[in-house]
């Protein structure tokens, strides 16, 4: 409305209206103006956004209307709409790597209009230098996200060339991991079962292939990533720290296409193409990575290999109704000999349907299944094992687009979770082992959300939101009871914490409640802009996670296994406040992010030394609540356009924990100090950037710098039959050596044959150019053969050179 | 080993440099006893010595008085800092074992319950590891049943192995072990069988963990395993332990008194 008013003012109206025209008959317009514009009739411009070529829907592209100063983004399903009063107005549709559309609308009805978007690439001959909107959103309430183009992820040069969408997003400002080999990614401090990874909306409980060198997500099948480091909107919750969200590619539903790659780890093969023309398309998309990726180390017979298998199928039932049905399996496999086969990794099934009940009423439905699985078989002990965690998901999501200044979401989720903490059985006759099922845990976890995006004045927007989270925990086959409803024990003379015997044990029925929890998270952004290009914003949230990933290594490892909330263990609750500066430079061609954070959870569970995690059945006799907070500040340039465009990324933080004694007599974890989380990292830059020399040739590079992580190093040494046991004072304290390392890569496109659709690419590239022998760790031992005590230093990656050969037909 | 496996991959290993940190010296207690319970008679011997920083050696130290079981031990050789005595194996197989040592001005003592093992059922070399050829050792042992036990097993090298038998309750159960390398042809080994408490199985699993090299990424927290001996000079009344400085004024070590059943193994 306001908008409406000043639209003209700003235009140099007024001052020539104050020339021509009384004060009095000035003041009379103005309190008739908007009175004017109340009565005035308002229509919506509503539809979908997708690729010309493939028929794929867009996410996040621009629909605005310069004349009003307003404009909306499509959402995760292209679909747009923004309402405004009647009137002819110019619209463009503009989205990075694509031509704008600008059109003139006369908009005096509600108007459905679906755009095509072509690739600027495709339609132009000469290197698109052409500014191109890609513009920081500097207005959006939405603060502390970074989204990465599948197109980057697949230019920066990672080991062996296999391009990763985790490895990628460790050169954002504010993520971290524990090191190079470690699995997952660490946000704003957060540990890695901290963040929500969602693929097409379904949870993805471990994100790596072979114990973390890669990661779960084929990017030829990807569309879009996108990374919520705070400001978390209402309809995302369950993980405290961030939400990486993933969706797959549709399928091209013109034509029939396919790409894939040939690389050192992997080979790749993606083909997509139409059910039937512009309403449906299938994709499939697999990737293997080689047999036997061990043979060339060692002389024996062995298997260690990953595979990745990506389907969606999607269906226009009509202008209003979609469908889509996706689908993900994953396996890691390894075995030496037959005598030692681990298998593990995700599945999952998505229905969708997006219905649109009106021109400003999205919805879509889903139904989700996904699980984790976990499988051992040691022959040399005579068992097999398996773990593993299910979840069935149904989730509804409308957005309300009430008018261009009003944007309501709401929605339910409801998540039925079954825990299989392991079973283990005999794998021979002979074998010992006594088959048990270690038992198993149900739970579930409501919530209902509403989110509301509100332009209040030109300059200030607000995003406020409330979810509303219920978690169940229902009963089960036995749990103990302890004295005192306490299950760890202290022994105040030994100060050691011990598993307390438990009193007694009771058998639940599963649709008993052995727990419950409710909690209330509001969300809170605003923004204020200055002028177009500069914008603060600060943003609150509150978040609850009910579920908790056992591990007590420094990074986790596939084994561990994931624990609902219940009578002994809290749900995790964090509390984040952050605030930004946001500045686009000269039109958006540079964009600077400066945002710092504070956050804080509770209950965020440590264990007792010596805790075993695995197999046991009464896993709240080893663990302690505690607590972890991190702050830090991040900055971000980014160079948007031009042929080099990249980033630098630099990110001060600090990210603690602590165990205090639960009362007067005991020590807690660590003497109840805080202490550095082992993905603490005090200063950390990365530095991206992608030259694109010409049609041919294009160059890309990272250059990392991080301070060393927390170590620890002995204050002393003693013996006990005959072992060497190095003893150490407080956790954490000392540091490896600085990492820092260089990659680089180069991409060739040789020209594409006259009447062919085969089109080649050939990336080379070499991680660790300067072949920097980064520690991973500093570990104390006696040399056997010496038998003189010895610091020992594990480095991963040393210089690694590869080629990948990419292709689309 | 899964996971130094896959470390193999690309990983590499130096030795470096490193300043480490120190503290005052602590008095370590090594007093784990074997108990063969087929002899009447057991030498009991247990070695203290004081802690150094990691890169200097365990001093060995003289006692005022040690009493284990109630009797008083004595140095083997003056300045070994060994203590031993030929003690009635009866009088160790029970409950409430004792160990007072008087050292400084400083009162050390401990408390522990005997732990019964079971005899070695089958020991033989198995047809070798499954990355290079490591000297691989089949073992085999009926638990005990109807109870929840806890073993301890040494297999020689200074190798060892805790296990219990939550899985194998009252069962036959046979298992292998992988050394870290292909051991000599000829190599005589010593491989024992062991009982033990649960705290005390939990200790050896800590100590185990702390001088584990694994790959550093999934390391478990480096800590101070602490036993079961305690410093009780500073200790008035058991009701209120505020002054007793046991968070910092701690022994290590441990007393355990277990049976052991051995047997030998020539490597082929």
């Amino acid at each position: 409305m306001l908008k409406f008013v000043k639209a003209p003012l700003t235009a140099g109206f007024f001052v020539n209206f104050i020339k021509k025209s009384s004060l009095k008959k000035l003041l009379l317009l103005l309190l008739l103006f908007p009175i004017l514009g109340l009565a005035q009739q308002k229509y919506t411009l509503s539809g979908t956004v997708l690729e010309q070529s493939t028929g794929e829907s867009l996410i996040g592209v621009s629909v605005l209307i310069p004349e009003l100063k307003t404009g909306t983004t499509t959402n995760e399903y292209g679909f747009y709409s923004i309402t405004i009063p009647e009137g002819t107005y110019e619209v463009t549709i503009s989205y990075l790597g694509f031509a704008d559309i600008t059109e003139t609308i006369d908009l005096n009805q509600d108007i459905r209009k679906d755009y095509r978007l072509e690739e600027s690439s495709e339609s132009l001959d000469e290197v698109i230098i052409e500014a191109q909107n890609d513009r920081l959103d500097v207005r959006t309430p939405q603060m502390s996200v970074n989204t990465v183009k599948v197109q980057t992820i697949k230019q920066i040069p990672v080991v062996l060339g296999e391009s990763d969408v985790i490895k990628s997003i460790l050169l954002l400002p504010g993520v971290t991991s524990a090191g190079e080999a470690a699995s997952g990614f660490n946000v704003r401090g957060g540990a890695v079962d901290q963040n929500l990874i969602l693929l097409d909306e379904a949870t993805i409980f471990n994100s790596s292939h072979l114990f973390g060198l890669f990661s779960v997500f084929n990017p030829d099948a990807i569309k879009d990533v996108k990374l919520y480091k705070g400001g978390i909107p209402a309809r995302y919750g369950g993980r405290v720290s961030s939400v990486l969200e993933i969706f797959q590619k549709e399928g091209n539903s013109q034509k029939f296409t396919g790409n894939g790659g040939i690389g050192a780890v992997t080979s790749r093969l993606l083909l997509e193409g139409p059910l039937e023309k512009n309403r449906g398309a299938f994709l499939f998309g697999g990737r293997a990575s080689y047999a036997h990726l061990f043979t060339p180390l060692f002389d024996i017979d062995n298997r260690a290999y990953f595979y990745d298998i990506n389907t969606k199928l999607n269906y226009r039932l009509n202008e209003r109704n979609n469908i889509f049905l996706s689908g993900y399996f994953g396996r890691d496999l390894f075995s030496i000999s037959e005598s030692f086969v681990n298998t593990y990794g995700n599945a999952v099934v998505n229905f969708r349907w997006n219905h649109i009940f009106s021109d400003k009423l999205f919805s879509n439905l889903s139904l989700i299944y996904s699980d984790y699985f976990y499988g051992l078989e040691l022959d040399f002990v005579g068992f097999e094992w398996d773990s593993g965690i299910q979840n069935f998901n149904l989730k509804y999501d409308l957005k309300h687009y009430i008018n261009d200044k009003l944007q309501v979401n709401y929605g339910l989720n409801n998540i039925y979770y079954i825990f299989n903490p392991g079973n283990i059985k005999p794998n021979n006759p002979d074998s010992g082992i006594v088959e048990e099922q270690l038992i198993k845990k149900y739970a579930n976890e409501f919530a209902a959300y509403v989110d509301a995006e509100h332009e209040i004045t030109e300059n200030l927007s607000i995003q406020l939101g409330l979810r509303l989270s219920h978690f169940i925990r229902f009963g089960q086959d036995e749990i103990n009871v302890y004295a005192d409803n306490n299950p760890v024990e202290f022994d105040p003379l030994l100060l050691i914490y011990r598993e307390a015997e438990p009193i007694d044990v009771v058998e639940s029925s599963r649709s008993d409640q052995l727990a419950s929890f409710t909690n209330f998270e509001p969300r809170v952004s605003m923004s204020y802009t200055f002028n177009e290009n500069t914008s603060v914003k600060a943003s609150y949230t509150r978040l609850s996670q009910y579920l908790h990933l056992l591990s007590n290594t420094s990074s986790p490892t596939p084994l561990d296994v994931w624990t609902p909330s219940g009578p002994f263990v809290e749900p995790q609750l964090l509390d984040q406040y952050a605030i930004g500066f946001f500045k686009n430079i000269k039109e958006g061609d540079f964009s600077l992010e400066v945002e710092g954070f504070y956050k804080d959870i509770q209950n965020r569970i440590d264990y007792i030394d010596g805790a075993e995690l695995i197999a046991n059945d009464a896993i709240e006799q080893v663990i302690l609540n505690g607590e972890a907070r991190a702050y830090g500040a991040e900055f971000l340039f980014r160079k948007n356009e031009g042929q080099l465009t990249g980033w630098l990324a630099y990110t001060w933080s600090k990210s603690e924990q602590r165990t205090p004694p639960r009362n007067e007599g005991e020590i807690g974890i660590n003497s109840g100090e805080w202490y550095a989380t082992p993905f603490d990292k005090r200063h950390d830059i990365s530095l991206y950037a992608n030259y694109e020399l010409n049609k041919k040739w294009s160059f890309n590079t990272n250059f990392i710098y991080q301070t060393g992580q927390p170590t620890n190093y002995p204050i002393g040494q003693f013996e006990f039959q005959g072992l060497v046991i190095p003893y150490y004072g407080l956790r954490n304290v000392e540091r490896l050596p600085d990492f820092h390392r260089m990659d680089i890569s180069a991409t060739l496109k040789p020209k594409q044959k006259e009447g062919r659709r085969w089109q080649g690419e050939w990336v080379f590239s070499i991680y660790n150019v300067y072949n920097r022998r980064n520690a991973a760790a500093i570990n104390f031992r006696r040399n056997q053969d010496t038998g003189v005590n010895e610091a020992v230093r594990t480095s991963i990656f040393g210089i690694i050179p590869s080629v990948t050969y990419n292709f689309k037909f | 080993m899964l996971l130094s496996g896959v470390a193999l991959l690309s990983s590499c290993e130096d030795v470096i440099e490193v300043a480490v940190p120190s503290e005052e010296p602590r008095l370590i207690i090594d007093a784990m006893v074997r108990v063969d319970t087929t002899q009447a008679i057991t030498t009991v011997r247990v070695k203290v010595s004081e802690t150094a920083s990691f890169f200097d050696e365990p001093q060995p130290v003289t006692l005022e008085q040690i009493t284990l079981a109630g009797a008083i031990l004595l140095e083997e050789t003056p300045g070994s800092g060994i203590y031993s005595r030929e003690v009635s194996t009866s009088q160790l197989m029970r409950e409430e074992l004792f160990l007072a040592i008087d050292y400084n001005d400083q009162i050390f003592a401990a408390f522990t319950d005997f732990a019964p093992a079971v005899p070695i059922d089958n020991l033989s070399q198995g047809p070798g590891g499954l990355i290079d050829d490591e000297t691989e050792l089949v073992i085999g042992f009926t638990d005990i049943p109807d109870s929840e036990n806890f073993y301890l097993l040494d297999f020689d090298l200074n190798e060892f192995v805790t296990t219990r038998d939550q899985f194998y309750e009252g069962q036959e159960f046979e298992f292998s072990f992988f050394y870290d390398d292909k051991l000599e042809p000829g190599t005589e080994l010593e491989i024992s069988l062991m009982g033990a408490t649960s705290d005390f199985y939990q200790y050896m699993e800590k100590l185990l963990e702390q001088s584990d090299d694994d790959l550093g990424v999934f390391d478990t927290p480096a800590v101070t395993v602490r036993g079961n001996i305690l410093n009780a000079s500073d200790i008035e009344t058991i009701s209120d332990l505020s002054d007793a400085n046991l968070e910092t004024n701690f022994p290590l070590g441990y007393f355990a008194v277990v049976q052991e059943y051995k047997q030998t193994i020539v490597i082929q």
